[in-house]
C-alpha cells in the first residue's frame, strides 16, 4: 500500500500547486479593496499582534533611553551651540506666522494645503519577511483612515496607507521598489520653488529619487526636499529629505536628485497619519485619478 | 489544557516573529543586515520529526494563511510553503539517525532552502531585484545565524515538549 499513498500525496501535492498558483495570481491582482474573509482574518490577527507589540515597544523604549542618556554629553554641547540662534529662528517663525495669517484673512483664503488632522497610530508589525516594505498600523477605517493618506514620523515622510480594515492599516514604505509609488515633491532652499517627483528608490545607496526636474533650473546639494500637496492626497509640507546629488536622468532630458530621506526606516515605533482638510482628489497622490484614466 | 499546549506555543511563535521582525534590518558596521525571524516553520519541522507530518502539516496550513492575508497580502504563499517544507522534512528524515543534532541540522538546513524559494519567488514577481551574492551576504546569513541560535537555545524545550504530548497521547489511546 505504501506506492498508492506516495500516488495519492502526489495528487494533492499537485491540486496544492495549481490551487498555489490560482491564489497568487487572484491577489497580485491590483486590488483596490480587501475581501470580507480577509478584512475578519485581518482584525483579528492584528488584535492579537498589538497584544505582542507593547511589550515589545517597551523593551525597544528602555533601549533607546539608555542609548540617549549615553549620548546627552555632546548632545548638550551641539544644543547649546544652537540654542541662541533657536531664539532668533523662533522670534521670526512667530512673526511670520502672525504675518501670513493676516494676509490670509485679508485675501479671504480659509483652508491651506498645509492642514491635516493628524492620527496618531502606533506600528504593531513590520512585514516579518521584510521583502516588501511594509508596516501594520493600529488604526483603521473606524478611526478615520484611508487609502494613499500620508504616513510620517516626527522627522520626516516614511510612506502611505495602502490598505485599510475597520481596525488595522496596511503601510508602503517610501522606500519600496515599487514603481508606481510617486510622491510630488517641492524643493525649498533656492531662490524659487522646484517641482518634482519622487520616483523610485536607490536599495544600494539607500536613497530616494527625485525625477522629472528641469535641466535648467541649478539644484543645489543640501536642500530641503517637501512634499508639495500637488499630488491630490498629500498635505503640503511634509519634510521628505535633503538632496546629496544631482545628476542627469537616463534619458538626458531632466535632472535626476539622490534624496536622503530625513525620517529613519528602521525601529518604528510611533507615526502619524496626515488626514488632509483640503478636499481629496480620488487615485494616488500623483497616480492616475478616477477621471483622467488613459 | 494541556492538549492545546501545541497549538498555543504556535500561536505565541507566529505574533513573535513580527516582532523580533522590527528590530530588523540591523547596521553592523554600515552594511544593513536583514534578520527574518522564522520561528514557526523551526517548530513546525520538530512537530513534524517528534509528533506527526498531519499536525504539523494542518499548523503549516492554517498559520500560513493566517501569514499570507495579514502580513504579505499573497494568499497562498506561505500557506503552501509551510506544509511542503513540512512534507520534505518527514521524507528526509525516514533515511536520517533521529536525535537532537541531526534534527537541528536539518531544520537549519530546510530553512536556508525555504529562504531560497522565497527569494525565487519575490525575484519572479519582481518584488526586488537584489542580486544573490547580496541575498547571501545580508539576508541568507543573518538570517540563518540569528535563528540557528534560537534553535540552539529552544530545540530542546521544543522536542520535550513533543515527545511528552506524544506519550501521553499513547496513553490515552491505550485506555480507551
Amino acid at each position: 500500500m505504501p506506492q498508492l499513498l506516495t500516488n495519492k500525496r502526489l495528487i494533492l501535492l499537485l491540486l496544492g500547486v495549481i490551487l498555489l498558483v490560482a491564489l497568487i495570481s487572484f491577489s497580485l491582482r491590483d486590488r483596490s479593496n480587501v475581501s470580507l474573509p480577509e478584512q475578519i482574518i485581518k482584525d483579528a490577527v492584528g488584535a492579537g499582534q498589538s497584544v505582542f507589540s507593547r511589550p515589545a515597544h517597551f523593551v525597544t523604549g528602555i533601549f533607546d533611553n539608555v542609548d540617549s542618556l549615553l549620548n546627552t554629553f555632546e548632545e548638550n554641547q551641539h544644543l547649546k551651540t544652537r540654542l541662541e540662534e533657536f531664539a532668533s529662528v523662533q522670534a521670526e517663525v512667530k512673526d511670520l506666522r502672525s504675518e501670513n495669517e493676516e494676509l490670509n484673512q485679508i485675501v479671504g483664503k480659509e483652508e491651506d494645503l498645509r492642514d491635516y488632522n493628524p492620527i496618531q497610530a502606533t506600528v504593531i508589525a513590520r512585514n516579518p519577511d521584510q521583502w516588501e516594505e511594509k508596516i501594520i498600523l493600529n488604526r483603521g477605517s473606524n478611526q478615520g483612515v484611508a487609502e494613499n493618506m500620508a504616513v510620517m514620523t516626527a522627522s520626516g515622510l516614511i510612506g502611505k496607507v495602502t490598505l485599510t480594515t475597520p481596525t488595522t492599516s496596511t503601510v508602503e514604505l517610501i522606500s519600496t521598489l515599487n514603481p508606481n509609488y510617486r510622491v510630488s515633491a517641492l524643493v525649498v532652499g533656492g531662490d524659487e520653488e522646484v517641482f518634482g517627483l519622487i520616483e523610485g528608490y536607490d536599495a544600494e545607496r539607500r536613497e530616494l529619487l527625485l525625477k522629472r526636474i528641469d535641466a535648467d533650473i541649478e539644484l543645489k546639494e543640501g536642500d530641503q526636499v517637501i512634499s508639495s500637496g500637488l499630488g491630490g492626497i498629500f498635505p503640503k509640507g511634509i519634510l521628505i529629505g535633503t538632496i546629496t546629488e544631482i545628476t542627469i536622468d537616463e534619458f538626458g532630458l531632466t535632472q535626476l536628485a539622490y534624496v536622503k530621506p530625513a525620517a529613519d526606516f528602521s525601529l518604528l515605533n510611533h507615526v502619524i497619519i496626515a488626514d488632509r482638510v483640503m478636499p481629496e482628489v480620488d487615485g494616488e497622490d500623483n497616480g492616475v485619478t478616477g477621471d483622467d484614466e488613459s | 489544557m494541556i492538549r492545546f499546549l501545541i497549538p498555543l506555543i504556535c500561536l505565541v511563535l507566529f505574533f513573535m516573529e513580527p516582532v523580533f521582525g522590527l528590530f530588523s534590518p540591523l547596521n553592523i558596521g554600515g552594511e544593513l543586515n536583514y534578520i527574518v525571524p522564522r520561528f514557526l516553520i523551526m517548530f513546525l519541522i520538530f512537530l513534524t520529526l517528534y509528533y506527526d507530518l498531519k499536525h504539523a502539516m494542518f499548523y503549516g496550513l492554517f498559520f500560513g494563511l493566517l501569514y499570507d492575508v495579514f502580513y504579505i497580502d499573497i494568499i497562498g504563499l506561505y500557506s503552501f510553503l509551510y506544509p511542503a517544507i513540512c512534507l520534505v522534512a518527514s521524507f528526509v528524515f525516514k533515511r536520517v539517525p533521529r536525535n537532537l543534532l541531526t534534527s537541528t541540522l536539518l531544520t537549519l538546513a530546510l530553512l536556508a532552502i525555504f529562504e531560497f524559494v522565497l527569494y525565487q519567488f519575490f525575484l519572479l514577481i519582481s518584488l526586488t531585484g537584489m542580486p544573490l551574492g547580496t541575498f547571501l551576504s545580508t539576508r541568507l546569513w543573518p538570517t540563518m545565524v540569528a535563528n540557528s541560535i534560537f534553535l540552539v537555545m529552544l530545540g530542546w524545550v521544543f522536542k520535550s515538549v513533543m515527545v511528552t504530548q506524544l506519550s501521553e497521547r499513547d496513553n490515552k489511546i491505550g485506555l480507551y
